[in-house]
């Protein structure tokens, strides 16, 4: 199982995806399902990695002090999206609109991390670790996007999901991103914003992969 | 007291609708009165007014029955109108608490009963109080007076009060006591206020779907405080109250799934209100995401397994706990678990990750160890409570092998150990002599040890020092006399003997030559059996003799035949004193005759000392055919001192020559004159032999160096002086030789010859008639055994 460390450049992880999907021939039943479940936990595992990274970095360097945390200014750009907020609502959609709202949420933070790229090379109190593995958030996210698209493509090819949500979902989505709402907030709500959403993603193909299985009773 | 009114209870009327008038009359007058008014204060009663009210006269009331049989009356009832007042009860009752100075009483108010038509004030009342606790049995009364207040200093903090009044005017009744009043009395020295603020401690998720959130409610002195959870969701203005105050206990708020959102963060706070009023807590941000705490794993199992080469390994497993949804993957929990020995301090912690079980290696056998797991969500949140301690205990292993190679380490080593303590016992000696060297003793110069084993006496005797011993041509200067051995009676001395041949062969030789030769060819040579002596003296002369002797055994050895006493026998008749170990006088016939007397002193024979030989029985050179030089030698005193013993001498001569008779079968001449004579042994030390001691025949010339032989009772055997470094004086000595004869003659070993050399070299037994003291032997004697080191 390769399993790969966030120091690897997660470009590898996609690639092997791909040749996964080359190799395995799509006739081959048994392989299939085989296929798509080690590509989502290669998913999953990729966007766990996400996830620990913001976490790690809203901790360290951008945690509020003391119960700052529910001020009213802290609103996410995502907020606007309807997402499931719980166990029960993620299970009862349908397979498609999960999919998509994975990928929905994926193309909404691409405009801003790389805007938040550009603005933490000032950013004068991070060390530079730190500084470095923000960085790199920007860049694992475009993989894990890629990632999921092909996953969805290879679900779609495989009629575990339909094709119809396809078109819509990218356009809101890239409204959202570039909105001002998006480049307007501080780092630490950018971060705490996004520590969240890693954290949907990663929920949602966790439950995703579950439903995929037909033996698995989610 | 100025009306009153009475009432009467109706008796059984027997159904017939009963008509009751009320009679009265007062004091004692006779005129009786009807009731003025039935109305006023209801059924069965009169009322009187103030009018018909007379306080100071008493009434005779009766109330009459009447139906349509007959009538009926009671009994007169005496009334006195004051004495029947009671006043209604008091009014308006009021209690409060005032607290001053940390100090809280009670204050009571009241009104007295309202009364229609009296002037106010015109009525004194008497009050009483009375209060108890809420909840008790007994009422405290107390007499008031006639104030309408009234202060209770004792009561209680935190205690409810309940508190009436009644009244009473002067000789009248009480009243019925007011309604009541309670009251609560503050606890402390607060006084009643506002709560504190509520804090809120945790909010937690298990499994999360659901949360809880615990606060720590406000302490207030005594008074009830109520709790109120409210929330509020992020983005949302609406102000929601906890859902369920139940399910999780007091003091806490349980959001079930419906009320659980992800993703958004919750604004919570509680409420504390009481009757004073109320206090908010701090608000408390959650996001439920990131408050998830699971609980323990649960079904753990640690199971033993052999691995390839049969070392034991550990396999633990274990499951989520129930409520977690793990399957969904909702919920990813990772493991860390922890053991240590029984006995040890410290744990070890190991992380697992999200699979459950785990394979533990390398634990040590026999030992007892602990394990617990806890997990916690994937992404943050806390680390469950550990699970219960579970227990295993690693089976020993007696491997066959171990137990073999235990067991031939310890063979082997008890081997060493014996093998090393053999050696050590053995040569423990001479390792300590290694160790320890032995001091060394004092060499005397020129004495050669090895020369005294060999046995070569020139050697030896020249390396001392001494030239030409043994004497070879001294014997020819010396005067010898013979020793006339008589026959005696006793024949049964001196059984056979192999020296017998000799002594028969002394004696002729001894008349031959009793012309006055030498004293080499003493006739009256003794030659004591030293062989069969065996109890032989451990002088060293004697030894040395005998060593001779020994060493010619086959030669036969010249034996100085010491005129044993008779009360010496020395191999043979010890018990016999008379008996003496006549060495067979061997006449020096067949010997060269420049040894007048040869003999061989035998160390035997000296030394020799049966227990009651007195005469060392020198012991006669071999039996064998070899001739006999034994010159033996006695000196028989002619001197008047010895007389008696000469003739104690001659007795023993006697004896002595009895048996020396005895001993030559031959012939026996006379050795022993009984007259005196000296003569002094001599006894040719032979060239080839040990220094043999020679008795040197000695002349009477030396009075004092006479010895009767015979007359002592003693034995020769002890060389008292050596004289002419050939010679060597013979003493006897009783006790000495018995104790020489004790001593066994060990004296094989020659080394310690050395300090007898100088004493061995001549010989001669020389019988001093001064010395013929048996008793005392000392003094003039060298007892050669004190010489004589002890051997070995």
């Amino acid at each position: 199982c390769v399993l790969l460390s966030p120091n690897i450049p997660a470009g590898v992880t996609s690639a092997l995806a791909l040749l996964w999907l080359l190799l395995c021939a799509p006739g081959n039943a048994g392989c299939r399902l085989l296929t798509v479940a080690d590509l989502l936990d290669r998913v999953i595992r990729h966007s766990g990695r996400i996830h620990s990274l913001s976490a790690a970095l809203y901790e360290n360097h951008f945690a509020p002090r003391d119960n700052e945390l529910g001020k009213p200014v802290r609103k996410c750009h995502t907020s606007g999206m309807l997402t499931p907020n719980g166990k029960e609502y993620a299970q009862k959609i349908p397979r498609e609109e999960l999919t998509h709202l994975i990928l929905r949420l994926l193309q909404a933070w691409k405009e801003p991390l790389s805007h938040f790229n550009q603005h933490i090379e000032h950013h004068q109190q991070l060390p530079d670790d730190s500084l470095s593995k923000a960085k790199q958030i920007s860049n694992m996210v475009h993989e894990l996007k890629t990632g999921v698209e092909k996953v969805t493509e290879k679900m779609q090819s495989m009629g575990i999901i339909s094709n119809s949500l396809n078109g819509m979902a990218s356009s809101e989505a890239a409204g959202l991103s570039i909105s001002n709402e998006a480049n307007m907030m501080s780092d630490s709500d950018f971060i705490h914003c996004f520590r969240r959403d890693s954290n949907k993603v990663q929920s949602y193909l966790k439950i995703l992969k579950c439903r995929i299985m037909p033996e698995n009773s989610c | 007291k100025e009306t009153f009114s009475c009432w009467w209870k109706p008796g059984p009327d027997g159904g017939l609708p009963t008509n009751y008038t009320l009679f009265y009359s007062k004091d004692s007058e006779e005129k009786i009165y009807e009731c003025p008014d039935y109305q006023t204060s209801g059924p069965n009663s009169c009322y009187f007014d103030k009018n018909y009210t007379n306080p100071w006269t008493t009434y005779n009331i009766t109330v009459m029955a009447t139906n349509e049989i007959g009538s009926n009356s009671s009994d007169p009832q005496y009334v006195d109108v004051t004495s029947i007042v009671q006043p209604d009860a008091p009014v308006n009752l009021t209690v409060e608490t005032k607290t001053s100075a940390s100090i809280t009483n009670l204050w009571a108010k009241w009104s007295p009963p309202p009364i229609a038509d009296v002037r106010p004030n015109s009525h004194v009342y008497h009050y009483e109080l009375r209060l108890k606790a809420e909840g008790m049995e007994e009422w405290e009364t107390i007499s008031v007076g006639v104030q309408t207040q009234y202060k209770v200093i004792r009561v209680q903090p935190g205690v409810k009060y309940v508190v009436q009044v009644r009244c009473m005017l002067d000789l009248g009744k009480w009243s019925e006591w007011s309604s009541e009043r309670r009251i609560q009395i503050p606890k402390g020295e607060r006084m009643i206020s506002p709560p504190e603020k509520p804090t809120i401690i945790k909010c937690r998720s298990p499994e999360k779907e659901t949360f809880t959130c615990w606060w720590k409610p406000a302490s207030n002195g005594g008074y009830p405080i109520n709790h109120t959870l409210l929330y509020s969701k992020e983005g949302e203005e609406q102000v929601y109250e906890c859902p369920d105050y139940r399910t999780a206990g007091p003091n806490s708020c349980y959001f079930d799934k419906k009320h659980t959102s992800f993703w958004t963060i919750y604004n919570i706070t509680v409420k504390a209100t009481n009757e004073m009023g109320s206090n908010v807590s701090d608000p408390h941000y959650v996001d439920v995401t990131y408050i998830v705490q699971p609980d323990p794993p649960v079904n753990i199992t640690l199971e033993l397994k052999k691995s390839v080469n049969r070392k034991p390994y550990l396999i633990l497993t274990w499951s989520p706990p129930p409520l977690a949804d793990v399957r969904s993957g909702w919920l990813t929990l990772e493991y860390e678990l922890r053991l240590k020995p029984q006995e040890g301090e410290e744990w070890e912690t190991v992380f697992v990750g999200q699979q459950t079980q785990y394979k533990m290696f390398s634990l040590n056998p026999g030992k007892t160890y602990i394990m617990q797991i806890h997990c916690k969500p994937d992404h943050h949140g806390s680390w469950s409570e550990w699970s219960p301690e579970k227990y295993i205990q690693i089976p020993t292993e007696y491997r066959v092998k171990d137990m073999v190679v235990w067991i031939v380490v310890g063979v082997l080593s008890s081997l060493i150990c014996l093998i090393m303590s053999w050696i050590m016992i053995l040569k423990g000696y001479r390792m300590v002599a290694f160790i320890l060297p032995p001091v060394p003793g004092p060499k005397i110069t020129g004495i050669d040890k090895h020369l005294l084993q060999r046995g070569k006496s020139e050697e030896l005797l020249s390396a001392l020092g001494c030239h030409g011993f043994p004497p070879t041509s001294d014997c020819d200067e010396l005067l010898v006399e013979y020793l006339e051995v008589e026959d005696s009676e006793e024949q049964q001395l001196m059984p056979s003997r192999d020296n017998a041949t000799r002594n028969t062969k002394m004696i002729p030789k001894e008349t031959d030559r009793d012309s006055g030769r030498g004293s080499c060819d003493s006739p009256s040579l003794l030659s004591a059996k030293c062989k069969e002596s065996r109890a032989l003296p451990s002088t060293l002369q004697t030894q040395h003799v005998r060593n001779v002797q020994e060493n010619k055994a086959g030669k036969g050895s010249c034996e100085i035949l010491c005129l044993a006493s008779e009360q010496k026998i020395i191999p043979f008749n010890n018990e016999n004193p008379r008996s003496s170990t006549w060495p067979p006088a061997q006449l020096p016939n067949s010997q060269p005759p420049m040894f007048a007397y040869h003999s061989t002193v035998d160390a035997h024979a000296i030394t020799l000392g049966a227990t009651n030989m007195n005469i060392t029985p020198v012991s006669v050179g071999n039996e064998e055919d070899h001739q006999p030089l034994y010159p033996i030698t006695e000196t028989v005193h002619d001197n008047l001192e010895n007389q008696r013993e000469m003739e104690d001498f001659h007795s023993k001569t006697d004896q002595t020559t009895v048996q020396v008779k005895q001993n030559r079968p031959n012939d026996q001449s006379p050795f022993l004159n009984p007259r005196l004579m000296d003569y002094v042994e001599v006894h040719k030390v032979r060239q080839d032999v040990d220094p043999a001691v020679l008795l040197k025949c000695k002349e009477n010339s030396e009075e004092t160096e006479k010895y009767t032989v015979p007359g002592t009772s003693k034995e020769y055997t002890k060389v008292s002086t050596v004289v002419d470094h050939n010679i060597l004086v013979l003493m006897p000595d009783s006790q000495n030789q018995q104790t020489s004869v004790s001593q066994e003659p060990a004296v094989e070993t020659p080394q310690d010859v050395q300090q007898s050399e100088a004493e061995i070299d001549t010989s001669y037994i020389v019988t001093a008639p001064s010395e013929m003291n048996r008793e005392d032997n000392g003094s003039d004697y060298m007892d050669p055994s004190s010489f004589i080191p002890p051997f070995k």
